[in-house]
């Protein structure tokens, strides 16, 4: 009797807990991306600033740094610096970047380009087909996609050149 | 756990006021007998052993549920002394906006986290801990309550009825039981019998009031915290452009809204005779109707997404306020818009000549603000190159030119003009930056001046995309609640017991509240069978309380 009632008492105890644990859970913990770690990343089809197309499923074999940017975003600016600097040495390693607007006019972006001197291609993503398939809210976002198409990680926000280098080695196909 | 034996032979838990089967009152506790949970032990209330059992009690008590929800009621209702965060001036920090706005109090209600109140960690474990007080301490007293009201007994000893409320007694002559029977059940009491002694009860389920109250409650909040269970609750917003499309959030990117044309109409102030009024003491003019015509849009499911998207057509709907267009769940409200967003500019080029200007009236171009070209060619020779656009112009930290977003509220341009005679490849041509209301030139004099000749403006549309799934069980808790408030306010719980023993004639009555209607039913029972004087033990104690100067013994109210 007094058992049975131990019993009880804690399985009722458990549920309540456990039901205001997971709404705790859900309100608090940084939220799990649409697109996230462990996902197949959507395939998509772009065009650069000349309309020359990419296909994610055409970079199979080479791991993919997809990073989703403004240019009134501060923090995508330093970070495409570094990846000025680097996009070259890690295509080389089979790690390809793929830096995609979110919908700004061809002229800006374009005049992006030529203010900072990036020499990589820029893709836009016209009315923002792409950035809310992967569910792009803050910028910049990067998803760090390896040579399966596996989605590896998600980064939100800026990043250091040592950070940004550390994405680069991990996206390096194993030989 | 110790027993207590009754006289009668029955073993009662500890802490047990009455004895659960004859009533005999087991712990001595002044005139009356506490009928409160008629007197049986609340088991959370009468031992601790295990820490499961610690939680237990402490959430039973009423004592920590009226606390929690005096601090719910307090904090609540500081949370609306300034506004939520939410509803601060967009663009505005909160860091800054409560201190200058407010002050001190201000500063003190950002820094103590009340300017988020009802989503922070504390507030929402206060309401959690007002849901396990209630299911907790309803359980307790609902189960021990229940059972004793069901299994009790006609029969109940002489003690507990000297020391009900409503008692009297006298030597038993003859009494016609039928008789009394008949008359209780004449007033719709249900009346059981044993052994010449009766039991009449009425309105039993008046007693369940609260607890049905409580379920009510409950669900309420479960409805609550269903909120935050995925893909239960969406509440987002789009802005959409006349004759633009744009992606439903919460829908993973499948689904697309467009906006085929957004139209605002106005009452007429001359012409509305029975409004006109009301409409002469507003100040603006008032909306008679927003409507927004609206297609809706499925991504395909063949090819990938980006340049290849194909969008499938699904339905069309005339979007005004409180007609959604609804989806799978998901609604679309009118709920704003913003009329005339810049779309385009068209400039003109003026040249100063000996201090005459004049118009070149071949030199006329359109600028498309949310997609500008990046050169203009002219017959005559004339080039213009659009260097920089800022489509929400401003100056950064670091003093740079730059845009906010990518909405054309405020946008500057900084054109450079090359007359014929220049080469663009080679030469510099003259360089100015133009907004609204603004014309620098940037390389020192220009020949030549470009002037704003004229701006399009578009119409943009306000959606909320809502998918509520909790207000179903939200409603259905809120009508529970009310179905117990009613159970428990308007109807009461009253029974009598007649006894007769030892050639005694025994009368007691106990209600939950209304006594009066009680002491009419014992009059009426009067008309049909002499019975003792009932006498208002209760009062009889007020009156003597009052005599003696209000110095004596304590009388337990009762419930």
């Amino acid at each position: 009797m007094k058992k049975k009632r131990l019993l009880m008492r804690s399985a009722i105890l458990f549920v309540m807990v456990a039901a205001i644990g997971y709404t705790f859970f859900n309100h608090f913990s940084e939220e799990r991306g649409l697109v996230d770690a462990g996902d197949s990343a959507p395939n998509f089809v772009l065009e650069g600033l000349e309309g020359e197309p990419i296909e994610l499923s055409d970079l199979r074999g080479e791991g993919v740094y997809l990073n989703f940017w403004a240019t009134y975003c501060t923090y995508c600016r330093s970070k495409m610096e570094y990846l000025q600097e680097h996009y070259e040495e890690y295509e080389e390693k089979g790690v390809r970047v793929v830096n995609v607007n979110v919908d700004e006019t061809t002229l800006q972006v374009e005049r992006h380009k030529q203010r900072f001197n990036l020499a990589y291609d820029l893709y836009i993503d016209r009315n923002m087909l792409v950035s809310n398939a992967y569910g792009v809210g803050v910028l910049p976002s990067v998803f760090l996609i390896d040579e399966n198409g596996e989605v590896i990680e998600r980064q939100v926000g800026g990043k250091t050149e040592e950070q940004v280098l550390t994405a680069l080695d991990s996206l390096v196909p194993a030989q | 756990m110790n027993k207590v034996t009754c006289e009668c032979g029955h073993e009662n838990p500890y802490g047990t006021y009455l004895c659960e089967s004859c009533g005999k009152p087991l712990q001595d506790e002044g005139r009356l007998a506490n009928m409160r949970y008629e007197g049986v032990a609340r088991r959370s209330q009468t031992y601790k052993r295990s820490p499961v059992d610690k939680v237990w009690n402490f959430f039973s008590s009423v004592k920590v549920g009226i606390w929690i929800i005096v601090l719910l009621l307090v904090t609540s209702s500081i949370g609306t002394l300034f506004p939520q965060e939410m509803y601060i001036p967009p663009g505005e920090s909160p860091t800054e906006y409560y201190a200058a706005e407010y002050g001190l109090a201000g500063q003190l209600y950002y820094d103590l986290g009340f300017h988020n109140l009802y989503s922070s960690w504390w507030y929402m474990l206060l309401v959690a801990a007002l849901g396990i007080s209630l299911v907790i301490a309803s359980l307790d007293r609902f189960v021990p309550l229940y059972r004793a009201l069901k299994k009790q007994r006609v029969t109940r000893h002489t003690a507990f009825m000297k020391k009900q409320r409503l008692y009297g007694e006298k030597e038993s002559g003859e009494v016609d039981i039928d008789q009394l029977k008949t008359a209780l059940i004449k007033r719709r009491y249900k009346v059981r019998e044993e052994n010449g002694n009766l039991l009449a009860e009425k309105g039993r389920f008046a007693r369940w009031g609260p607890y049905v109250n409580h379920v009510g409650l409950i669900i309420f909040l479960i409805g609550g915290m269903l909120r935050f269970f995925p893909g239960m609750y969406l509440d987002d917003y789009v802005w959409i452009r006349d004759g633009e499309t744009e992606v439903i959030s919460g829908t993973d990117g499948e689904y697309f809204v467009e906006n085929n044309q957004f139209v605002v109409e106005f009452y007429d102030e001359e012409e509305n005779d029975i409004l006109q009024p009301a409409l002469m003491r507003a100040d603006a003019p008032v909306v008679s109707n927003f409507q927004t015509s609206a297609s809706l849009y499925k991504r395909s499911s063949e090819g990938s997404i980006g340049s290849g998207t194909e969008l499938e057509h699904v339905k069309d709907h005339e979007i005004i306020v409180n007609d959604p267009l609804t989806f799978e769940g998901i609604s679309l409200y009118q709920t704003d818009y913003k009329m005339n967003e810049l779309s385009s500019f068209t400039f003109g080029v003026e040249t100063d000549a000996e201090g005459e200007t004049e118009a070149l009236e071949d030199v006329v171009f359109t600028v498309d603000l949310n997609d500008p070209q990046m050169f203009y060619e002219f017959d005559n020779g004339y080039q213009i190159e659009i260097i920089e656009y800022f489509p929400n112009f401003y100056v950064n930290d670091a003093g740079e030119p730059t845009t906010e977003n990518r909405v054309p509220d405020n946008p500057r341009i900084i054109f450079e003009l090359f007359p014929p005679e220049a080469d663009p490849e080679t030469d510099q041509g003259e360089i100015s930056l133009i907004g609204i209301q603004v014309n620098e030139e940037l390389n020192g004099e220009n020949d030549h001046t470009i002037r704003m000749l004229d701006a399009d403006m578009v119409n943009v549309t306000g959606l909320v995309i809502r998918r509520d799934h909790t207000l179903p069980i939200i409603m259905v808790g809120g009508a529970i609640f009310m179905v117990g408030l009613v159970q428990g306010s308007y109807w009461h719980h009253r029974r009598i017991w007649i006894q007769q023993k030892d050639g005694k004639l025994f009368v007691a009555g106990h209600a939950n509240k209304n006594w009066h209607a009680l002491k009419k039913d014992l009059e009426y029972l009067n008309d049909y069978s002499d019975l003792p004087e009932i006498k208002d033990q209760l009062e009889e104690d007020k009156a003597a309380e009052t005599e003696e100067g209000g110095t004596s013994s304590h009388v337990r109210a009762q419930q």
